[in-house]
């Protein structure tokens, strides 16, 4: 079973980088042959592109949201999706991007597909290194529940 | 007056409005967009290396970062007082037509193309890359993908990262090629060259030869005067990667002709206090407002902008394009923001074929690929982004470490023709308070048509831009909302 973990978010850009804060310190506690981690500070179609050919995609970014609490986080799956840091004007949503991969070649999109989400109440919108002291205080629960989601198919990882 | 308001990104953010402003005929007087701003970037990066700013500004947004890591490296180029090897310019822009190849048919097939290729009477929902292969097939659909691709894998074989590039440094590249790698290129390349091919030809028949469509793009609500500018080499052809930045006036005859480092004497920016974005303006014209016409300093950058501030193009099967799409839209130069599409998918075929003269060219596996730098200094770069000129401009100190630094970006560059194509959609649907139910797409039509990036819009809904419009009485007084996509 071949499972890729992403990390979403622009380093340089506060709290949005929390899904690359997530994968770092997942790094020190994952290590099998099946699990690829990755970075990736883009979205829709580019988001979609490093998922195919895996059996499981886990995506971890911050998400926004009007109900939710800062720093909660969220496991979410594709069709409870309603909206992902992965789209921009110039761009395809993620979404949509799975469906057109879908229409061409159905085998490509992994079987299953979770979304990891860090619940930010505020756009970054300033250039900074670092995550504010609340999503920070997330970090190590979002590394829990995506180790818990990976041992769902490769039991090989430490639960922390 | 009343107030009519689009609000085109998402209610996750709350940014990105357009606001219409009705007289007290209910007609439209002004319409106003305004977006976000990343902010704090000059103070992020003062005191960093210099030679770090081509990665740090590729992340400025996920949508051009190949554009901002050259005009970066450029900087460099110019800062450190150094001239890269001739094999480095060409691979540096080889790979820059990699990134023009993904950009352009991302574009066409999947954000603006659908207006027209699914049409633009369509339901919204339709009017997205799944209905453009609904209409056009299957096969169509995996040559698209396919052929993105394969301008994402040449950016990537040559920048060492798709989306992040590693390769500019000043004096040249990191990198070279292998005969391997040449091999790989040479293939995708010649496959890009047939795909834009076939898209010019699809546009001709899906849109060409629709009269109603060639009517909306010669419409007047889509038409406006502005100058043009872009980037031209030394016989006045469109030129992404170096050369002299051209503006041509409303007669199609040059204006302005001037080298990067002079772009501050060329260039002012206007500031209004409704809006994050600063308004460029040429400097010799003077601001007049949000207006068109010889007396405006308002221009136009982009695709329609790039190939009405040139000749023609420098490759033998894109410059017989440019000369058809003069010929078909009435002369030069053509004013119809909607051509902006036309002139995109020329630009893709010039990409293509560039792309093969620089990968046959024996020079591109050289392994001279770098100079060394001399003392830190000023540098200014510029480079053609998909969306239109792009300047970075830094000061270093003795140490090589970022003083200040300054960004004017493609999308700033057009902020007030967006504007302007917005008001004009706007007036042509909302009359005497009546307002037509083609409000919404006619709006988002015309400034899709840029191309714009907004650099906070990252986060946004699926399935289609959102967009929400309220209208208010000439008390300010809110009486009607319509949405999409929210």
């Amino acid at each position: 079973m071949r499972t890729i973990i992403v990390g979403v978010g622009n380093r340089i850009l506060g709290d949005d980088a929390v899904g690359v804060h997530v994968v770092n310190e997942l790094k020190k506690h994952v290590n099998h042959p099946d699990v690829t981690i990755e970075e990736a500070s883009t979205g829709g179609l580019n988001l979609v592109d490093l998922i195919l050919g895996y059996d499981k995609a886990i995506i971890i970014d911050a998400l926004k949201t009007e109900e939710e609490v800062e720093g909660e986080v969220k496991r979410i799956t594709l069709d409870e999706l309603s909206y992902i840091h992965s789209c921009n004007l110039h761009d395809s949503s993620f979404i949509e991007a799975v469906k057109i991969v879908e229409m061409i070649d159905k085998q490509l999109i992994p079987k299953e597909i979770i979304i990891i989400g860090v619940i930010v109440k505020k756009q970054p919108c300033e250039f900074k290194e670092g995550l504010s002291s609340k999503i920070s205080a997330s970090v190590l629960e979002a590394v829990r529940m995506t180790l818990v989601e990976l041992n769902s198919v490769n039991p090989i990882q430490k639960n922390i | 007056m009343r107030m009519v308001t689009i609000d085109p990104i998402t209610r996750l953010e709350g940014h990105g409005r357009i606001s219409i402003f009705l007289d007290d005929k209910g007609d439209v007087d002004n319409a106003i967009l305004q977006v976000p701003e990343l902010r704090g970037f000059e103070r992020f990066v003062k005191g960093r290396r210099a030679e770090d700013m081509p990665q740090i500004t590729s992340r400025i947004c996920g949508v051009c970062p190949v554009a901002h890591h050259f005009a970066s490296t450029k900087a460099l180029d110019a800062a450190f007082h150094v001239d890269p090897p001739s094999a480095a310019k060409k691979l540096r822009e080889l790979m820059y037509m990699g990134y023009l190849i993904y950009d352009h048919t991302l574009h066409f097939y999947y954000l603006g193309g659908p207006d027209f290729i699914v049409g633009p009477d369509a339901p919204s929902m339709k009017r997205n890359i799944l209905g453009v292969i609904e209409k056009t097939g299957l096969e169509v659909g995996r040559e698209v993908i396919k052929h993105r691709a394969y301008g994402q894998k040449i950016t990537a074989i040559l920048g060492g990262k798709a989306t992040h590039p590693v390769c500019g440094v000043p004096g040249g590249v990191s990198k070279g090629l292998n005969k391997d790698e040449v091999k790989d290129i040479k293939n995708m390349v010649d496959s890009c060259l047939k795909f834009a091919q076939f898209t010019l030809r699809l546009f001709d028949e899906i849109i060409l030869q629709n009269k109603k469509y060639v009517d909306l793009i010669l419409n007047d609500s889509y038409t406006l005067k502005t100058y043009n500018m872009g980037l031209v080499d030394e016989k006045n052809r469109v030129n992404f990667y170096d050369g002299e930045i051209r503006v041509t006036d409303q007669k199609g005859d040059e204006r302005l002709k001037f080298k990067a480092e002079d772009y501050y004497k060329n260039i002012a920016e206007h500031v209004e206090e409704w809006s994050y974005v600063k308004f460029p303006y040429l400097r010799a014209v003077g601001w007049k407002g949000l207006q068109d016409g010889g007396n405006s300093g308002v221009y136009r950058v982009g695709s329609l902008g790039r190939l009405n501030a040139s000749e023609g193009m420098a490759t033998p099967l894109a410059d017989k394009e440019y000369k058809r799409f003069y010929e078909t839209l009435g002369g030069k130069p053509v004013n119809s923001t909607l051509a902006y599409h036309w002139a995109r998918v020329i630009e893709l075929l010039y990409a293509a074929e560039r792309a093969k003269e620089l990968i046959n060219d024996p020079e591109i596996t050289s392994s001279k690929i770098k100079e060394p730098v001399g003392e830190p200094g000023e540098g200014i770069g510029v480079v053609e982004a998909a969306r239109g000129t792009l300047i970075h401009h830094y000061k270093l100190d003795k140490k090589g470490l970022i003083e200040q630094a300054n960004l004017i970006v493609a999308t700033t560059n057009n902020a007030g023709a967006i504007n302007m194509s917005i008001r004009n959609a706007a007036k042509s649907v909302i009359k005497k308070g009546h307002v037509d139910d083609s409000l919404l797409n006619m709006v988002e039509m015309a400034f899709r048509a840029y191309d714009p990036c907004f650099a906070c819009a990252t986060h946004t809904l699926p399935g289609g831009m959102p967009l929400e419009v309220n209208i208010y009485d000439h008390q300010k007084q809110l009486y009607m909302r319509l949405k999409q996509n929210l």
